[in-house]
């Protein structure tokens, strides 16, 4: 019991040194659009923003005041063939912050303070042509933010990012939401599972381990659900992680494949905890959505406490960021001692992340 | 998709001539089909209204003790459906192709789904199930859409039986499968590269590990038990399929798929393809039934016997079977021959207004039949229906049984000996499908038989005929001219064919 209250004391100093500063990553992509229709942070907060052009074409990227997305856009056409060398960034009161104009392949990091003032801070590209198009929304708040299918700070094109799409069955759609199907990159035996509209994860029924998750949508079985069903279901949205170990969680020795054995899941408010024995080691798993879809926590509880050591092994170059409650991390492998109930591993999107967290 | 209410077809045609016609010629034409003997007098169908939004391409059926109907579909629903408020409400989701449903209590059912069998619980009596139990996924996956599971069946000790597809060459297989992978049953049109695929299987509840059962099984969409508990189990015209079967299914034995040879214990290592027929044709047991493709059926699904002691009308003890392509049922007349299962089927359901895609079949307590429709890849329908036995009996065949030198007939009701006497009335023919890799098979071998002598019974019940040869390997396949009963009953099915392996002595 000490050791839950323990994990959980973590968990939370984990958060109270989170809200200090922030890193996003925002990614010019193809058709126009930056990868994120938007992100919250704090008032006062530092935010580091990793840009990167991952387009074919020239793009910036300028934080503009409330409501000055428009003016800011027309005064950077405005500058006309001067516009180039002051990277179509205009000399404007309305400008928080900008890149320079960042040709295809390049990364840029800018750093400011998020004004004190709640509101919605319109980021945008003024290269000359996309500001129309191509822009989101920072909110500045410490609420929850509005329904994103009708959010009208955010291009209407990527109201779909939430997928607000009609139910294929007799009933509303309603999540979490889950369906075993045919998935990629897993065992035929596979489940999608969406937390919310916006993430999602793939658990291997064969393999008994995530194998991979993402945002920005969840699963598009129309193909499966046709024809002869060989098709597989479409993600939607963009993978973040990808189980690169196999099998990560290992009984007595690091290095030893374990046999495993699915169990079934059960539903609480419809989120699921999947049961299976590893090497015989009974364990329940759920995971849980990090605010803003950073990440995702994994609660492992066993059905008695372990008798043997157990082993979470990671790969250091998937992009994540982990932390556990229990035990000690080497090499981006988790030792956890004889005696665990349960233990808590976070994993955060690496470039999302604060510069606090260990590991690798 | 209809889903009228066919009380009767006339009244459909009452209404297209309305438009046509005076009142007064309405009513003669009326009169006059009111007088000619349909299966309408007999049965009736109704199309069950479904929930907005349902996709109702049904993979299971079975009532629930309190008289609810528990329905799977093709996206992956469970829903039950009160017959008596006509509510549906969603009890799980979220399945992989579920064909097929056993309902255990009103919060807890069984499932088979492609990827394994699952008891589904409402633990927290909301409604809606929150457990979902793997009981056993123990047989392997090569992710090959052709990989169907069926079943469960449940036998009265509570073992579970289930149904494995083989994978199709239509497509490949996963870069990750489930299971053992053996190369040597990926060869051929429908192949066995992971366990057990083309198997029955037997989940025993008393080890909970799931056994293999038989083996050379192709799409076995349906299983099912008879009165004495023997295991029936179909299957699907095509390779090593020469027209659709039905098998008696005995534990060890192997039913003529080749594929699946190669997860047989002690099996040797080498690609069973490379067997000869003949060897193959040896090892194999026989279909107790053979349904003549396209004369009766294109691709049968579930067998289910009719246990309603009467509710149903006057088959009891008999089989039914479903039927994709045809908007029919198939009834079986089947029986013990030198201590062998062989037998008969016969047309049901012909004229109801049934619709196709008859692919699960269950009986309510009332005695109605519960058709769950599908077309997922075949012609069918989607829906559900319910067939009701309107309380008389129709002149109709009951039996069809081998005698040492032709076949005996009995009938429902006496029929006139007048016109059943008369040899021309009956038309006498045999054939045979073949054994073999390629898709399907014509009838083989088909010939005329002479018919030497009809006889009809003193109660008039009965009709023999002596036939001029009788050969074991070979469906006989019987048609009729217009049988009666003395008050103007017509024969509802005047086509019938009998599988003869063994002949009798």
């Amino acid at each position: 019991m000490l050791r839950v209250v323990l994990a959980l004391c973590l968990f939370c100093s984990f958060y109270a040194v989170a809200q200090s500063d922030t890193t996003i990553t925002l990614q010019a992509i193809t058709g126009l659009q930056y990868d994120l229709a938007r992100f919250a942070v704090k008032p006062n907060q530092k935010v580091t923003i990793v840009f990167k052009n991952e387009d074919d074409m020239a793009h910036n990227l300028v934080f503009t005041l409330p409501d000055k997305r428009l003016s800011v856009v027309e005064a950077a056409i405005k500058m006309g063939d001067k516009g180039q060398a002051a990277n179509y960034v205009p000399a404007s009161s309305g400008v928080l912050a900008a890149s320079k104009i960042l040709i295809p392949n390049t990364t840029e990091k800018l750093s400011f303070t998020v004004p004190s003032v709640e509101g919605v801070y319109p980021y945008v590209c003024t290269y000359p042509g996309h500001g129309y198009v191509m822009y989101g929304a920072m909110y500045v708040t410490t609420k929850p933010l509005p329904p994103l299918a009708t959010d009208t700070n955010i291009p209407p094109s990527l109201h779909g990012l939430e997928r607000v799409v009609s139910s294929p069955h007799p009933f509303p759609l309603e999540y979490p939401l889950l369906y075993r199907t045919f998935m990629p990159d897993c065992s035929p035996a596979a489940i999608a599972v969406a937390l919310s509209p916006t993430h999602s994860y793939c658990f291997d029924a064969g393999k008994c381990y995530l194998r991979y998750a993402w945002t920005g949508g969840f699963v598009d079985n129309t193909d499966h659900w046709k024809g002869n069903g060989n098709a597989l279901g479409k993600i939607q949205g963009t993978i973040y992680f990808k189980d690169k170990v196999t099998y990560p969680l290992r009984v007595g020795k690091p290095d030893k494949l374990p046999e495993v054995d699915f169990k079934g899941y059960q539903l609480a408010q419809r989120l699921p905890t999947f049961q299976y024995a590893v090497d015989g080691v009974e364990v329940r798993e759920t995971l849980k959505s990090l605010p803003n879809d950073k990440g995702l926590t994994r609660t492992f509880s066993f059905a008695k406490p372990t008798v043997t050591s157990l082993f979470f092994v990671t790969d250091p170059t998937d992009g994540i960021n982990y932390k556990s409650s229990v035990g000690i991390w080497k090499n981006g492998t988790l030792s956890i001692p004889k005696g665990t109930a349960k233990f808590v591993i976070t994993m955060t999107t690496a470039q999302q992340n604060h510069s606090t967290t260990h590991n690798h | 998709m209809k889903r009228h209410f066919y009380l009767h077809k006339m009244v459909q045609y009452k209404w297209v001539w309305a438009f046509l016609f005076t009142q007064s010629l309405l009513h003669k034409i009326t009169v006059c089909y009111a007088q000619r003997d349909t299966i309408t007098n007999y049965y009736e169908v109704e199309h069950i209204e479904l929930p907005k939004g349902l996709r109702a391409e049904t993979g299971g059926m079975d009532f629930m003790p309190d008289g609810r109907l528990v329905a799977c579909f093709h996206l992956g629903e469970v829903m039950t459906y009160h017959p008596k408020t006509k509510i549906w409400k969603k009890f799980a989701e979220g399945l992989h192709d579920p064909l097929g449903v056993v309902a255990i209590s009103k919060t807890e059912i069984l499932v088979m789904q492609r990827p394994e069998l699952t008891r589904i619980k409402d633990t927290n009596a909301d409604g809606v199930a929150d457990v979902y139990e793997t009981v056993t996924d123990d047989f392997g996956m090569s992710g090959n859409y052709h990989e169907f599971a069926f079943g469960p069946l449940k036998d009265k000790d509570g073992n579970l039986f289930i149904a494995l597809n083989v994978a199709s060459n239509g497509a490949g297989i996963r870069p990750e499968v489930r299971g053992q992978y053996d190369s040597l049953g990926r060869p051929g049109r429908m192949y066995s590269c992971v366990p057990y695929r083309g198997w029955v299987m037997k989940y025993n509840v008393k080890t909970k590990k799931l056994e293999p059962f038989a083996s050379g099984f192709r799409s076995p969409n349906g299983l099912g038990f008879d009165a004495k508990g023997r295991l029936f189990v179909s299957d699907n015209q095509g390779d090593w399929r020469g027209t659709s079967p039905l098998y008696h299914v005995e534990k060890g034995k192997f039913y003529g798929h080749v594929s699946s040879l190669i997860w047989e214990d002690g099996f040797p290592d080498i690609d069973p393809l490379t067997l000869p027929v003949e060897k193959l044709d040896s090892m194999r047991t026989r279909e107790v039934i053979a349904f003549p493709h396209t004369e009766i059926a294109h691709s049968v699904t579930q067998p289910l016997l009719d246990n309603t002691a009467g509710k149903f009308g006057p088959f009891a003890g008999q089989l039914f079977i479903g039927e994709m392509d045809y908007p029919r049922l198939v009834r079986l007349l089947m029986e013990e021959v030198g201590g062998q299962i062989q037998g008969a089927c016969v047309a049901f359901g012909d004229g109801t207004g049934l619709l196709k895609g008859n692919n699960r079949l269950v009986f309510d307590k009332n005695g109605d039949l519960w058709i769950g429709h599908n077309d997922h890849g075949w012609v069918g329908d989607e829906g559900l229906s319910r067939i009701h036995w309107k309380g008389k009996v129709p002149l109709d065949i009951m039996a069809m049984n081998l005698t040492t030198d032709g076949f005996e007939l009995t009938f429902s009701l006496p029929i006139d000996s007048k016109i059943a006497s008369n040899p021309n009335l009956y038309k006498f023919q045999r054939y045979y499908y073949k054994y073999h890799q390629p898709y399907g098979s014509p009838k083989t071998d088909v010939a005329d038989v002479s018919i030497k002598e009809v006889s009809v019974s003193p109660d008039g019940k009965k009709v023999s005929f002596k036939l001029a040869e009788l050969k074991a390997g070979y469906v006989y396949d019987l048609k009729m001219g217009e049988l009666k009963t003395l008050g103007g009953k017509l024969l509802m099915n005047r086509a019938i064919y009998y599988t003869l392996n063994k002949l009798k002595k």
